[in-house]
């Protein structure tokens, strides 16, 4: 079996003990197949005990022990050495605790405000007397396509693993986070939710169009939950509740429109029309030294060919159930 | 070489016009047959997804349908976030037959049909996958030496590996390729697979610009001459709004901005006019 000599670069910190967080190097030959996890484990067990990392069920479910390797969150458990050390073509994996947490130690951090922020949500179901009878005598059914909205969203192990590498989550200590927004999109299309579109207002509440789309919750997830497709809709329920007159709303139906005027984004008319006057006055330094670039098309713009086509499917879309 | 549809994306035909040029112009240079189909709509940046789901599935589905009805085996785009919203598009398309169904009876009517056989590139992979880097540095004419590059991805060309698929997201290295082909050197910065934060412009400015401004400071941070990147949204935050970044981050210094083809095409011999380097808003010094 394939072996190689591999240096583990792991970050230490011991709150109670160091003044600072320091890395520590283990040299360990690893089998082919070994995962980070077991290459975890072997250092504990055989060269220092001191190491702490969380870990229970080893099998990418519990989501408890995701850290980071190389930069990149990942569960140690289900991610193998020899991909990574290929990945990044060396034999030198740097592992460190997941960011947007406190440390507790060494590779454990401190969930509780992740967890707290997701509970403020109230990511739990309200039932709906209408549906949800209020014995136990009959059961709410809920067919294959109802379950397909937000079947992928149940699949959250909650490893924190998006919420560590989110980047609205590092600049807007409102933001509700995206595991956590993914739940909430999760109930409010539920039929046996009492709250369902409303809890789009939670959403609103909690800065969800300051979601930045980066895609790295997509990325990271390792139950490919794509809590920023979560998003994205729960935002669109908004719009449909009546929550229009914001810029996000505002830039969304900016789009729309441009795509019924001429199939084409119209750019000059987006600040005024995401944003109104406050949008124009914001931008004008820089729409200004831009047109005089010549990097501004005409606010009128031609259709693009076949135009009548497009807006056909795009009316016949918005009438598919 | 065979004709590709060529998909500029609206930033390309309006505020980023310095990329369509220099797109056009590095094409003819190395013989890149590119068609642009008039019926071509806006993607949608991925904002239709918040009207309806589905909207943004046959707005997209109809730009490949096009394509396909003209012949086309590969849609060639210089916009990220187009490349991602197409992509994923073609990813959902295939991988859920009822889906496919539901999208080609509405399509059907317009006289279309989405099959599945034409592909999407981004530009520069596009550049990598037919010359490779050898071939493109053969025909450099100009090379740039000792010019330090920093490499800024954004997002959309990476992420998610899963509907991208083109090189691991941790670890592109297709950016540093090229820089290397035309003569280059990549500097290797923390933050070239960052967010710029323009998806969230309207909504959160000062929060936009302050990721801007921290891609900036490491670019400068890694002794860079000028920063390179293939999307054209990343471009306008980082070179239209680079000032009002710099301020929110406490900085106040300045660094050109490139487009890929304004690189490549400069190494290629081409004029910086054909190029439209005199449109960029922190001047390139050529």
């Amino acid at each position: 079996m394939e072996r190689r000599e591999v240096t583990f670069r792991i970050k230490r910190f011991n709150p109670k003990k160091d003044v600072r967080p320091y890395y520590q190097e283990y040299k360990l030959t690893v089998p082919r197949g070994m995962t980070i996890l077991e290459a975890l484990q072997f250092i504990k067990d055989e060269i220092d005990p001191t190491l702490a990392f969380r870990a229970f069920c080893r099998s990418a479910i519990c989501g408890s022990c995701a850290i980071k390797v190389n930069g990149f969150p990942k569960l140690a458990c289900k991610t193998q050495v020899f991909t990574e050390l290929d990945k990044f073509k060396t034999s030198l994996l740097t592992l460190e605790p997941l960011d947007n947490m406190e440390v507790i130690r060494d590779l454990i951090v401190d969930w509780d405000g992740a967890f707290e922020r997701m509970k403020e949500l109230k990511p739990y179901l309200i039932p709906d007397p209408k549906v949800v009878p209020d014995t136990l005598d009959e059961e709410t059914r809920v067919y294959p396509e109802e379950l397909k909205k937000y079947d992928k969203f149940t699949d959250c192990i909650l490893c924190t693993s998006c919420y560590s590498i989110c980047t609205a989550t590092q600049i807007d200590e409102g933001y509700g986070g995206p595991f956590q927004l993914a739940r909430l999109y999760r109930f409010a299309v539920d039929k046996r939710d009492g709250l369902k579109e409303e809890r789009a207002k939670i959403g609103y509440a909690y800065d969800m169009w300051n979601c930045v789309r980066c895609e790295k919750c997509a990325d990271v997830c390792p139950k490919h939950v794509g809590p920023v497709d979560a998003i994205m809709r729960l935002r669109g329920i908004s719009i449909d509740i009546g929550l229009k007159d914001n810029p996000g709303a505002r830039h969304v139906l900016a789009f729309y429109k441009s795509l019924m005027e001429s199939g084409l984004l119209n750019e000059v008319l987006l600040p005024l029309r995401a944003k109104g006057i406050k949008g124009v006055l914001e931008n004008l330094p820089v729409g200004i030294k831009m047109i005089l670039k010549g990097k501004a098309h005409s606010p009128i713009m031609k259709p693009i060919s076949e135009h009548e086509s497009l807006i056909k499917l795009m009316k016949a879309a918005m009438e598919v159930e | 070489m065979e004709m590709v549809a060529f998909y500029p994306g609206c930033a390309a035909k309006g505020a980023s016009k310095e990329l369509y040029e220099s797109t056009v112009a590095v094409s003819e240079e190395l013989g890149i047959p590119l068609v642009e189909l008039p019926q071509f709509s806006c993607c949608g940046a991925g904002v239709l997804e918040e009207v309806k789901d589905i909207l943004d599935i046959v707005v997209n589905a109809r730009n490949l349908a096009l394509a396909e009805r003209e012949g086309f085996k590969t849609i060639v785009t210089v916009c990220s976030t187009c490349l991602l919203v197409l992509k994923r598009t073609k990813y959902h398309l295939d991988n859920d037959d009822d889906l496919k169904e539901k999208v080609n009876n509405l399509l059907e009517k317009e006289g279309l049909e989405y099959k599945g056989e034409v592909d999407v590139k981004h530009f520069h992979w596009f550049l990598l996958d037919e010359f490779g880097e050898d071939e493109l540095r053969r025909r450099v004419k100009k090379p740039l030496q000792s010019l330090k590059v920093y490499p800024y991805y954004g997002c959309h060309t990476v992420r998610p590996y899963e509907i991208l698929g083109y090189e691991p997201s941790e670890n592109p290295q297709s950016l540093e390729r090229l820089i290397r082909a035309v003569g280059a050197q990549p500097v290797s910065g923390e933050r070239r697979l960052e967010c710029c934060g323009f998806h969230a412009f309207w909504p959160n400015p000062n929060g936009s610009m302050i990721l801007t401004g921290l891609n900036l400071k490491d670019a400068k941070l890694c002794g860079a001459d000028c920063i390179v990147t293939p999307c054209p949204l990343c471009h306008m935050n980082l070179d239209a709004n680079q000032g009002r970044a710099l301020k929110e981050v406490g900085e106040s210094f300045s660094i050109p901005v490139l487009h890929v083809p304004q690189l490549l095409g400069l190494a290629l011999g081409i004029e910086p006019k054909r190029l439209g380097l005199h449109r960029n808003i922190v001047p390139v010094n050529c």
